[in-house]
């Protein structure tokens, strides 16, 4: 099986021969790979170097967090990502953003309204949770449409709070 | 005389407080709320009892219901550990007035440092130096603190006078910006304390912020316990503490001084078992108060580590009306302690709270290694207390030595199931600021950044690349399996659960 996996802004071509053979750019490596407890921590030794990563699920791919530092992967099947070019690449930036609650809480303020435009980094709403308050940005510059909830609002994790568009 | 004691707190201090007990022989009662059922200090506690709902408020701040279960239970005295009920002359002389002892301070050296303008004008009477400031004047109107605001000169803080961990807490640098934000400071202040008071001090540049331990008992003895650096902050919060201190270092003459100041301060207010003053100090070493709290602070382990000293054990022996053990003389300090304050805060995506069960946890032990937390796998990180999970703490010969065993148990530890600030504390044990003690009260905030700090470390974007995919590669394997009608080699309701974690 061969795959295209991009770490930040390198690429790496991958094939899996077996459970224990990867190839990497053309290099061969000896792999023990295994999940430690049914975790999402993955304990790898290569070329007998004991190396721990835990792994998070990210809207892109994966976060891997190896030896105290954060990695963003995306690994696509090498057809799946043929298929795409010759579809004309994917319909990226299209579409609304929706603002979830990254974790339970109560809405103290928002000080955007609907139909306001608003840029790249602007506060959307704060939330208070474990005592704290959370100041939830714009990933992108657009216009509010959709507020979803009110100043005074317990709200759960990943409920939409309003959209983007 | 006592025997039997109610922690009236949650979390890693109540296990803490328990653990204390425990070793002294006193029977313990834990209180918890609706969410807490299954916390450590429940599992550890010889007995326990509900108190309510989740939220703080209708809980672990209901202080009717706290006497009644220690009536109920026949415990003599309360713990009230730090946050909650720790810093309320009310809860203090409920609890005298129903003839229960308060392991803490008198309800009336509370009352005078609970309030920063009173316990400004109390210590400077008694000869503390006090940062600059509308000192004392209590309760000013925005025109009155916009006519002083110039003799105090610019930066200036707008605090809360009930305040407390940077809440009702702004900056200003010039005139011109501090009408708006008095508003702010006293909404926020309102909103947090139920009291809009606001005062003003004047900011004190590069400062470092380094607290005393005091130890008091009702015979007249106070001592102190040396120093602890708390300058690594983030928003007003404590991060990292060391003791002692790198800027004091060996300073002996210093630290005395500073020392003696604190005790003359705690006397100023006739104070009684421990507490901490916290100074401001300057880049040449004039320090100023800053505040008392009046409480056991949560970084008291790493003057433990270097004294030697249980405070906690003194605590309860104090509140029994006994002699401390010790006298200034006998207190000797061994070595370096530092502690990381673990969150469950993503330190990569601007210290958001993450809650969620801990689904694993691995502890770092070995030599040197102190870990006192109320978590363990299985345990639910709600969002209705604060995200502090743990607290790691080692101790070193030199600093030099406790920064390397620090490094290595932060590796050690493995927590899975919510994100925590552990990448935070390694970057930072690289940090050459940090090595080099060269740090202040800002420092985190301004001139520590995760992607600066990554940045010329080993990478291995390979062996993440390997990790990623392979993974990948399983998941996607199991979808395929998923899809093959009959083949399955387990149990459908297994195929499902892998199925559905697929989908998130």
């Amino acid at each position: 099986m061969k795959y295209v996996t991009i770490i930040g802004d390198r690429q790496f071509m991958i094939e899996l021969l077996d459970d224990n053979h990867v190839i990497v750019d053309g290099t061969t490596y000896d792999v023990d790979f295994d999940a430690i407890s049914d975790q999402p921590v993955y304990s790898m030794i290569v070329d007998g170097k004991s190396y721990e990563a835990y792994m998070y699920p990210s809207d892109e791919g994966w976060q891997v967090l190896l030896q105290g530092r954060l990695y963003s992967a995306v690994v696509e099947d090498e057809r799946e990502k043929r298929l795409r070019a010759a579809a004309g690449g994917r319909v990226a930036d299209r579409g609304d953003f929706h603002l979830k609650a990254p974790m339970p809480g109560l809405v103290v303020s928002i000080p955007v309204g609907e139909g306001q435009e608003i840029q790249k980094g602007d506060v959307l709403l704060i939330l208070e949770s474990m005592k704290m308050q959370n100041e939830l940005k714009a990933p992108r510059s657009g216009r509010v449409a959709r507020l979803r909830v009110k100043v005074g609002d317990s709200v759960e994790q990943r409920q939409t709070l309003l959209s983007v568009v | 005389m006592f025997n039997k004691v109610l922690i009236a707190n949650r979390g890693e201090i109540a296990v803490r407080i328990i653990r204390a007990c425990r070793e002294i022989g006193m029977q313990t009662v834990a209180v918890y709320s609706e969410a807490d059922r299954q916390a450590l200090h429940v599992r550890y506690a010889d007995e326990a009892h509900l108190l309510g709902p989740a939220p703080s408020r209708e809980s672990y701040l209901r202080i009717d219901k706290i006497i009644e279960i220690a009536k109920k239970s026949g415990a003599k005295a309360i713990h009230p550990g730090y946050g909650f009920l720790a810093e309320r002359a009310d809860f203090a002389q409920a609890c005298l007035d129903e003839g229960l002892a308060f392991i803490g301070p008198k309800p009336s050296a509370i009352a005078a440092m609970g309030d920063k303008a009173v316990a400004r004008a109390t210590v400077s009477a008694a000869g503390v130096p006090v940062v600059p400031g509308t000192e004392g004047e209590g309760s000013l109107s925005d025109e009155e603190l916009l006519a002083l605001a110039p003799q105090i000169g610019f930066p200036l803080l707008i605090k809360a006078t009930a305040g407390g961990g940077g809440k009702g807490m702004r900056e200003v640098l010039a005139p011109e910006d501090m009408p708006s934000l008095l508003n702010q400071a006293r909404r926020e202040a309102e909103a947090s304390f139920g009291d809009g008071n606001v005062y003003l001090e004047k900011l004190v540049e590069g400062a470092r912020h380094i607290e005393f331990q005091i130890l008091a008992d009702t015979h007249g003895n106070v001592i102190h316990l040396g120093e602890r650096e708390c300058s690594l902050q983030r928003r007003h919060q404590k991060l990292l503490e060391e003791s002692p201190s790198p800027f004091i270092g060996d300073n002996d003459d210093l630290r005395q001084e500073m020392g003696a100041v604190a005790v003359r301060a705690a006397q100023a207010v006739e104070y009684v078992n421990a507490g901490t003053i916290e100074f401001l100090v300057d880049k040449d070493g004039h320090y100023y108060f800053l505040e008392m709290n009046t409480r056991l602070q949560v970084e008291h382990p790493v003057t433990e580590m270097v004294t030697g000293v249980d405070i906690v054990k003194e605590q309860i022996r104090i509140a029994r009306g006994r002699q401390m053990r010790y006298n200034q003389d006998s207190i000797h300090r061994n070595g370096w302690a530092i502690e990381c304050r673990i969150n469950a805060e993503d330190p990569y995506n601007n210290f958001m709270p993450s809650t969620g069960r801990i689904t694993h946890s691995l502890l770092p032990t070995g030599p040197g290694v102190r870990v006192d937390t109320g978590v363990y796998p299985g345990f639910e990180i709600s969002p209705y207390y604060d995200s502090l999970i743990s607290k790691l703490i080692v101790w070193g010969e030199t600093r030099a030595e406790a920064i390397l065993r620090m490094r290595r148990s932060l590796e050690e530890y493995k927590i899975v199931g919510v994100r925590t600030n552990i990448p935070f504390h390694q970057n930072l044990m690289d940090s050459h600021r940090f090595m080099g003690g060269q740090f202040d009260t800002r420092f985190v905030e301004e001139r520590f950044s995760m992607d600066a700090a990554e940045e010329g470390k080993e990478m291995h974007p390979e062996i993440a690349a390997i990790i990623a995919t392979l993974v990948t590669h399983r998941q996607t394997q199991r979808a395929a399996q998923i899809i093959q009608r009959n083949e399955r080699d387990t149990s459908n309701w297994k195929w499902l659960s892998r199925w559905e974690r697929l989908q998130r």
